[in-house]
């Protein structure tokens, strides 16, 4: 509550032309960001890449903000859309139909590995990248983030069953992914 | 034109339920997945062996989704975000935003000050009053119209935020404020004010912090 009346204060004089204020808002919130980023992305450097065209993006659409959102939450759209931006140039969209089809006997693990939570959560890496960008946010964003499908929805732009029609698929593609070491 | 048959991401729900499974006790598994994540108190969900093997899949999930949200707090909080703000600062820098120039001193000295300079001392200066904390700070100059009104050429009018402590009396805090902007435009600046409006955009409870700390300076002078 005080840290959003802060904020507010911070990119009230960041939107007149103060960097210091900028300055302010980009150290509070960059940690989060840049872990809402790696989550969507699952590499570091790519995700720093993404947080910082976002804090660019917003320094220049700070005039136009006026607070009619929190900034936190602002920022959050902004690092959101950027990541969907990356995933969806990530890959062509035929093989999106493919990450459906995955077998999930493709991915064999040895009875050794399953005691591994290591290697899971490996496997899991991997399936996630088979997901499609929009499944693979909504997931991210409910599960790893827990946030609201209503919140996914604003943040992400699509109606909320979009979003629970995008997390079922996502489940349902890791799970049978991840069903070889079950 | 379009004519093909890879699909994308369904644009609506019932697109979903193609890729839904009846279960064989003639539930949908979205639907049981669905009451599994809102914790549906539901008999079925706990005797059906169907519903309970499509939940244990999930559960599995889960607890792999565990070990992944471990594995980025770890290299999350070792991270250090300081470079990547530096970064971030030194392109921010690149594209300042400084507003318009305004004037400062005699007309005929040709002195001026970038706007966000300006506000950003005024603000500084504002905030010097305890509790009191500076938004908006908007410098109108009345000398726009060319080079004919001499007299309030030169002259600039503050419009400024502030966030006030709730327990303060807001008219001498708004004097104490006005007060000491005064104060800057004109010793620090050195710019002819002539008028400096105060809005009270929020009253915010005093944090207890900043008493003790008092309260420790003082303690401290007892040994």
């Amino acid at each position: 509550m005080v840290a959003d009346t802060d904020d507010a204060l911070f990119a009230v004089r960041a939107a007149e032309g103060d960097e210091d204020a900028f300055a302010v808002l980009v150290q509070r919130h960059a940690p989060a960001l840049l872990r809402l980023a790696t989550s969507l992305l699952g590499t570091a450097a790519e995700a720093e890449d993404a947080v910082q065209d976002a804090f660019l993006s917003a320094w220049r659409r700070l005039p136009e903000f006026q607070g009619r959102s929190a900034f936190g939450t602002w920022m959050y759209r902004i690092v959101t859309n950027r990541c969907l931006n990356v995933l969806r140039s990530r890959r062509p969209v035929a093989s999106l139909e493919a990450a459906d089809d995955v077998p999930a006997a493709e991915h064999t693990t040895s009875p050794a590995r399953i005691a591994e939570g290591r290697d899971a959560v490996r496997e899991l890496r991997e399936a996630l990248d088979l997901l499609s960008a929009e499944q693979r946010a909504c997931w991210v964003l409910r599960e790893l983030d827990g946030r609201s499908y209503e919140f996914i929805a604003d943040a992400v732009g699509i109606s909320q069953e979009a979003v629970r029609a995008r997390v079922f698929r996502a489940r349902r593609s890791l799970t049978q992914a991840l069903g070889a070491w079950r | 034109m379009t004519d093909r048959t890879d699909r994308t991401d369904p644009p609506n729900n019932a697109s979903a339920q193609a890729d839904d499974e009846l279960l064989p006790c003639g539930r949908l598994l979205s639907r049981t997945w669905d009451d599994w994540e809102r914790q549906t108190d539901d008999p079925h969900l706990r005797s059906c062996p169907h519903c309970r093997q499509a939940v244990h899949g999930l559960d599995d999930l889960e607890s792999v989704v565990r070990g992944l949200q471990a594995e980025t707090d770890t290299s999350a909080s070792a991270y250090d975000t300081e470079p990547l703000t530096r970064r971030i600062m030194d392109v921010v820098r690149l594209e300042l935003r400084p507003g318009r120039p305004l004037p400062l001193g005699e007309p005929a000295e040709d002195l001026w000050i970038m706007e966000a300079v300006a506000a950003r001392a005024l603000r500084a200066a504002a905030e010097t009053v305890p509790g009191v904390r500076a938004g908006s700070c908007r410098l109108l100059y009345g000398g726009d119209d060319g080079g004919d009104g001499r007299d309030d050429a030169g002259t600039v009018e503050v419009r400024l935020d502030i966030h006030a402590p709730a327990d303060a009396p807001l008219p001498d805090l708004a004097a104490q404020v006005r007060e000491r902007v005064w104060e800057a435009a004109d010793r620090e600046l050195g710019m002819g004010v002539t008028a400096v409006d105060i809005r009270v955009t929020d009253l915010v409870s005093t944090p207890m912090s900043d008493d003790d700390d008092d309260d420790d300076d003082q303690e401290g002078g007892t040994a």
